[in-house]
């Protein structure tokens, strides 16, 4: 069955990849469906910013730790399996963290703590488990891209409205402009706080859930 | 092979090969995250002393230039003169001025102080009349997020400006702490010299406290020197288009 090049966009809508992606976002949502990686989806999205940089740290992070433990998978003895997953995903955050701190340093200030948690991010250890321990690599690769694109679309949304609502700001630039704060509008404080960060999330859970069921 | 001889043998390799990548990767990087250190050590003593504002992002060449042109990085003798070179074999104190128009506006004492969980680094500024402090920033600490970690907050360390560490009298008090807020807790005549506590981290600021305290104790002879007016060292300007001689 070869790919129907005269309709190239139909033809990538029926891949595996575009598939385990979309699922991903939608049917198999680490955040919203599976409930995973909650409390750095909470701390970082107070702005756009970190956001987007935590999401592509743990996308390419999970991506490769994927890809990795899948191609040593008939190596690795199933006595130590945890353990040997958990080094090989250590190695790749520190070394994000490495890279961070080299060359973004003011966000990797921002993020403190939050790049290093990834090692404990659920998604990450569950999707090596889960997948990359009985697939071969290159869906391994593209399911760890999916799920990481997964979460990214959650933290994404969630900052987006937080950091709106919050601080009146996007990626840093005032959006709510002067007159609103003129006229009486003041930026919603909780939006900055942990509760905020629980309401947005439960509500994109919700409505996520109810679109499924229909 | 036997099942437990894999295991070791498959463990020991991927610890050599894990250990080889994180060397090559910390070394790799060093030089890059070296420079960053120093920037943001440069933006931080000159936050303290309000040349530049918490909230805006500056490029680092104008981080460069505004540290080249008002801070001069000296040394103190333990009798509070101030000197352009360290001393072999004597206890010189490293120290920061902030100099505009051949003038000494303030001075800047790097604070070293315990914290809890780990050592708490920052900068803390002293107008020219040996009291009163001008700026506090936190650059590195361990302190947890939301808790001790306020310590590298706007709200903490801006609480710092206008306290004094000399009381009526003229004794050396330092600046500390306070367990709650100062308006509820202190009483009117102590309350230049306490800062507002962070709930849910009385142990950072207790640390804090006495770190401050020992810091500026060991500082005292050149504040006492700013006090009586006598600091004699004469800030030489700087070149700033230095030709190759």
């Amino acid at each position: 069955m070869g790919l129907n090049v005269t309709r190239p966009f139909a033809a990538l809508r029926r891949s595996k990849s575009f598939k385990a992606i979309r699922a991903a976002l939608w049917e198999v949502n680490p955040i919203s469906k599976q409930i995973l990686g909650i409390c750095s989806a909470l701390a970082v999205t107070v702005q756009l910013q970190t956001a987007l940089v935590m999401s592509l740290a743990l996308t390419l992070v999970v991506a490769f730790s994927n890809l990795i433990i899948s191609a040593l998978r008939n190596l690795i003895p199933r006595n130590i399996r945890i353990i040997v997953e958990i080094s090989i995903i250590a190695t790749l955050v520190i070394i994000a963290d490495e890279l961070l701190k080299a060359f973004l340093y003011d966000i990797s200030k921002q993020l403190s703590v939050f790049v290093g948690l990834i090692i404990t991010n659920c998604i990450v250890l569950g999707r090596a488990e889960g997948y990359a321990l009985s697939n071969p690599p290159l869906p391994s690769f593209v399911d760890g891209l999916a799920n990481g694109i997964g979460y990214s679309s959650i933290l994404v949304g969630v900052a987006f409205f937080r950091e709106l609502l919050g601080s009146g700001k996007l990626l840093g630039f005032q959006v709510v402009p002067a007159v609103f704060y003129q006229a009486g509008y003041e930026n919603m404080g909780l939006m900055l706080l942990a509760p905020g960060a629980f309401i947005v999330i439960g509500l994109f859970t919700w409505l996520q859930h109810t679109l499924l069921e229909k | 092979m036997s099942d437990r001889l894999k295991s070791i043998v498959f463990a020991a390799v991927l610890c050599v090969v894990i250990s080889l990548l994180l060397t090559a990767a910390s070394t790799g990087l060093q030089r890059f995250q070296e420079k960053n250190v120093l920037i943001d050590k440069h933006k931080n003593i000159l936050k303290s002393v309000g040349l530049i504002e918490p909230d805006r992002t500056y490029p680092p060449e104008t981080i460069a230039t505004l540290y080249q042109n008002s801070i001069r990085e000296v040394w103190a003798e333990p009798d509070g003169t101030i000197i352009e070179k360290p001393i072999d074999g004597e206890q010189n104190l490293p120290i920061y001025l902030y100099v505009k128009d051949n003038d000494i506006q303030a001075y800047i004492i790097p604070i070293n102080s315990r914290g809890l969980w780990g050592r708490i680094y920052g900068y803390l500024a002293v107008q020219s009349d040996g009291t009163t402090i001008s700026g506090f920033t936190v650059y590195k600490h361990s302190e947890t997020p939301g808790l001790g970690g306020e310590i590298e907050k706007e709200w903490f360390q801006k609480n710092f400006v206008g306290k004094k560490i000399i009381n009526l009298q003229g004794e050396f008090v330092s600046v500390a702490v306070a367990k709650g807020e100062v308006d509820e807790r202190i009483p009117e005549a102590q309350k230049e010299h306490y800062v507002d506590g962070i709930s849910g981290a009385t142990l950072t600021g207790k640390y804090l406290t006495v770190g401050l305290h020992r810091v500026l104790d060991e500082y005292e002879p050149v504040s006492i020197r700013f006090r009586k007016n006598a600091v004699q060292f004469n800030p030489v300007p700087r070149k700033s288009h230095p030709e190759g001689s």
